[in-house]
């Protein structure tokens, strides 16, 4: 394709990741607004999803959203800057970094949720 | 259609009409707000808070009658859903190749889509959250 190697997986990433983030959304807000079906409903509901599978899931979709957020800054800086396009290859290692340096904290901290338990 | 325009200059030349080059834009403007709006609900909601432990009922009756959070997760609801249906759009048309079935499938998504949405604007304006007991 016209970027290359890297923007060819880089495309398919950012494709992948954002129709998965759109499904995940329309479930997302059905589910957080059956809360107004009360708390015996709401609360059953949680209980139901208070199994780590869910949790993953939820991991799983905070490290799609990082990506296609760095990712999509990327495309911005390239399709408006004069440099961007020049730079993409370095651009796109540079997401990685960054991706690297806030998702390890943040995954750390959603494993802890899921599986450490709470006060 | 989609455009596969990766500079400005170029998608002005290779929209088909004004209204898809606003889209054009519009996903570049609503990506860097979301930048802000998701991460820092991610940041809120999946690291700070144990959403394990402390997404309950209780959680809910505080935040939805909250103005500010109201209004937060509207935005957030609105820009996102935009966002992903028209991201959603450049999909279809890119793998779909009937019209006929392009269509029908454009009729289901928005209509789903559309249905979402306003089941998640009536749960942050059009109700009042009960505390328990
Ligand atoms: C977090 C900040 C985000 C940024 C910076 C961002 C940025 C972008 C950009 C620049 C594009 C390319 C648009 C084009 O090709 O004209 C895009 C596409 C897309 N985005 Fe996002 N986005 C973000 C969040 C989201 C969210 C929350 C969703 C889902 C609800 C989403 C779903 C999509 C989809 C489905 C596409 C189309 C992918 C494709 O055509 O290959 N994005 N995004
Ligand atoms: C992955 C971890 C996530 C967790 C644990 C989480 C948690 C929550 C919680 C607890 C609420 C209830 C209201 C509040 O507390 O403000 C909520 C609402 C909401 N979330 Fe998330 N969320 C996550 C990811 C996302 C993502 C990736 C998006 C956007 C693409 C998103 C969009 C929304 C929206 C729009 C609402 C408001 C829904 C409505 O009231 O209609 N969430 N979320």
């Amino acid at each position: 394709m016209y970027r290359g190697r890297e923007g060819q997986w880089a495309f398919y990433l950012h494709r992948i990741s954002g129709v998965a983030i759109i499904l995940f959304l329309t479930l997302h807000v059905t589910e957080i607004s059956s809360s107004m079906f009360g708390p015996k409903w709401f609360n059953a509901l949680l209980a139901f999803e208070a199994n780590p599978i869910f949790g993953l899931g939820l991991v799983a979709v905070a490290a799609l959203v990082l990506y296609h957020a760095l990712n999509g800054l990327r495309i911005i800086l390239m399709d408006f800057t004069s440099w961007g396009v020049k730079y993409q290859r370095q651009l796109w290692y540079g997401v990685w970094v960054l991706y690297v340096i806030v998702g390890f904290p943040m995954l750390f901290a959603m494993l802890g949720h899921v599986f450490g338990g709470g006060e | 259609m989609a455009m596969r325009a990766r500079q400005f200059e170029e998608a002005k030349r290779l929209a088909t009409s004004n209204l898809e080059l606003a889209w054009w834009i519009f996903m570049r403007v609503s990506g860097v707000l979301l930048v802000f709006l998701v991460l820092g609900h991610l940041y809120t909601r999946a690291v700070v808070f144990n959403f394990h432990h402390e997404l309950n009922y209780a959680h809910m009756v505080k935040v939805m009658n909250s103005p500010v959070w109201k209004f937060y997760n509207w935005v957030l609801l609105f820009l996102s859903i935009l966002h992903g249906t028209n991201g959603l759009r450049y999909v279809i048309d890119d793998y779909i190749a009937s019209g006929r079935v392009r269509a029908w499938v454009k009729v289901l998504v928005y209509t789903f889509v559309f249905l979402v949405t306003v089941f998640g604007t009536i749960a942050l304006w059009g109700w009042r959250y009960q505390p328990m007991g």
